[in-house]
């Protein structure tokens, strides 16, 4: 009994591959291919009448706490989202029906992912049963049409072995920086203004953002000292003026986030202070976990 | 020095948001189930989904010169077409309940669904579901469907007639 309660929970991982992660004729292909999975358009301003970017930020939202509480692989958040913007680049939606697509879009995203997909009877359950599992099935197949069953898109999680494997990175560090990197880009995945960037860029800066975040370029001055942006910028080919921009905008949307995540926090625990003394014990419990975690991200 | 400052309020930022991410982990089904944008009009979305299949469908037969609706093909477009008798279709390419029938490791499925793995037994079993699925969608949906999965049955039936590549559909 209590062995099959053990084999339950294995979850089957395949080993870092050096053939894919040690060769640079990976990187190169995955540079020349990452722009065919970008969003045709800035949507908000030629196809979307209903929807604002502020619900996209919502919807996204709450994609990525779904993806954290079913503990999906790091990479299907930003998968799904890049299949919802490249989906609501072709298609004007109704704003009622974002959800479903952000549904869609995960399932999708999990099932080409993972070893054990998100469930369509789940993904429901997470609208508050706002939708059906037979209208999730039915729209999936026309998100698969309008994405061209091109599925297997290039994420910015594709490039961060390759770029981490070139930097002399302190060996008990690699971790913690792999997911600090893991974690900006799903704060760049939540926010529009990195939508039309390619996957190389952001992970790119996040993996920037986070090496100054842990502050490891001052105690390892020595092995690059000013250089770490030059040095990023070679590996992916990218501009340094352009990467340090897009490196202190993650930092700025970071900052915003948190700063956000605490107001909000302060707001419910002053109701709490200054509303019904009288409520139950259980009640007040809640109040000191932040419980709208929707502008915390993480 | 500004940068400095800068990057280390970044720094605590991090260490907050670490926190965050573990009192999240253990907030468990709560919060996170909700309906964001209100109720959904299902009528609509019925409509809007035959009208976006439909739309998918015209867009097939104009690429294929076929059209799916009553499995006919077109003229003047890229293709011509030819019928092949079903016997030299592979195995694989041939309608659904044929299938199932010859095999054996499908007909195990659903007995193998109660060991745990919720999800992994869900695309076999859609197959087998597929046409009580049909029966249960209203009408115009469900001849689209059934059309939709003929369409395998003639990729084998084709024959390319124009060498050069196409560029539509892409």
């Amino acid at each position: 009994m209590e062995l099959l309660c053990l084999e339950m929970d294995t979850i089957i991982r395949a080993r870092p591959d050096p053939n894919l992660l040690y060769d640079d004729r990976v990187l190169q292909s995955l540079l020349t291919i990452e722009e065919r999975f970008l969003p045709q358009c800035s949507y908000f301003k030629c196809v979307q009448k209903d929807i604002q970017p502020f619900m996209r930020r919502m919807v996204a939202t709450w994609m990525l706490e779904v993806c954290e509480e079913q503990k999906c692989e790091e990479e299907v958040f930003p998968l799904a989202m890049n299949y919802l913007d490249r989906f609501l680049a072709v298609v004007p939606t109704r704003k009622c029906n974002l959800q479903l697509l952000g549904a869609v879009c995960m399932f999708l995203a999990s099932k080409l992912k993972e070893t054990r997909p998100l469930t369509a009877e789940k993904l429901c359950i997470y609208t508050d049963n706002s939708i059906r599992p037979q209208e999730l099935l039915e729209w999936e197949l026309v998100v698969l049409g309008k994405l061209k069953w091109n599925l297997a898109a290039v994420t910015p999680n594709d490039f961060i072995e390759h770029i981490m494997r070139k930097l002399p990175l302190p060996e008990d560090k690699l971790e913690l920086i792999r997911k600090h990197v893991q974690t900006f880009i799903a704060l760049c995945a939540t926010d529009f203004n990195f939508a039309m960037y390619p996957p190389s860029m952001i992970a790119t800066g996040s993996v920037a953002a986070a090496i100054c975040g842990l502050q490891l370029n001052s105690t390892n001055h020595s092995l690059w000292g000013d250089n770490l942006t030059e040095l990023l910028a070679k590996i992916t080919n990218t501009e340094v003026d352009v990467l340090k921009a897009c490196q202190e905008q993650i930092e700025r949307v970071l900052m915003n986030n948190l700063r956000e995540g605490r107001r909000q926090q302060q707001k419910q625990q002053q109701q709490e202070q200054g509303g019904q003394r009288s409520k139950a014990l259980d009640d007040q419990d809640q109040s000191s976990t932040p419980t709208d975690v929707r502008d915390i991200n993480l | 020095m500004t940068a400095q400052r800068r990057r280390a309020r970044v720094e605590s930022a991090i260490v907050t948001m670490a926190a965050h991410k573990r009192i999240l982990r253990s907030l468990g089904n709560g919060p996170t189930r909700r309906s964001l944008f209100g109720p959904v009009d299902r009528e609509q979305l019925q409509r809007e989904y035959r009208a976006a299949l439909r739309r998918d469908l015209e867009d097939a037969s104009r690429r294929w010169s076929f059209d799916f609706a009553s499995e006919k093909p077109l003229e003047g477009g890229d293709f011509h077409w030819e019928g092949v008798s079903g016997v030299r279709v592979p195995l694989l390419y041939r309608a659904c309940q044929e299938k199932q029938q010859k095999r054996p490791c499908e007909a195990h499925q659903p007995g193998q669904s109660a060991a745990g793995k919720e999800n992994i037994p869900k695309t076999p079993e859609r197959c087998a579901a597929l046409p009580h699925e049909v029966e249960k969608t209203p009408e115009k949906s469900s001849e689209l469907k059934r059309k939709q999965t003929n369409i395998t049955d003639f990729y084998q039936a084709k024959k390319r007639l124009v060498a050069t590549p196409r560029k539509s559909g892409q």
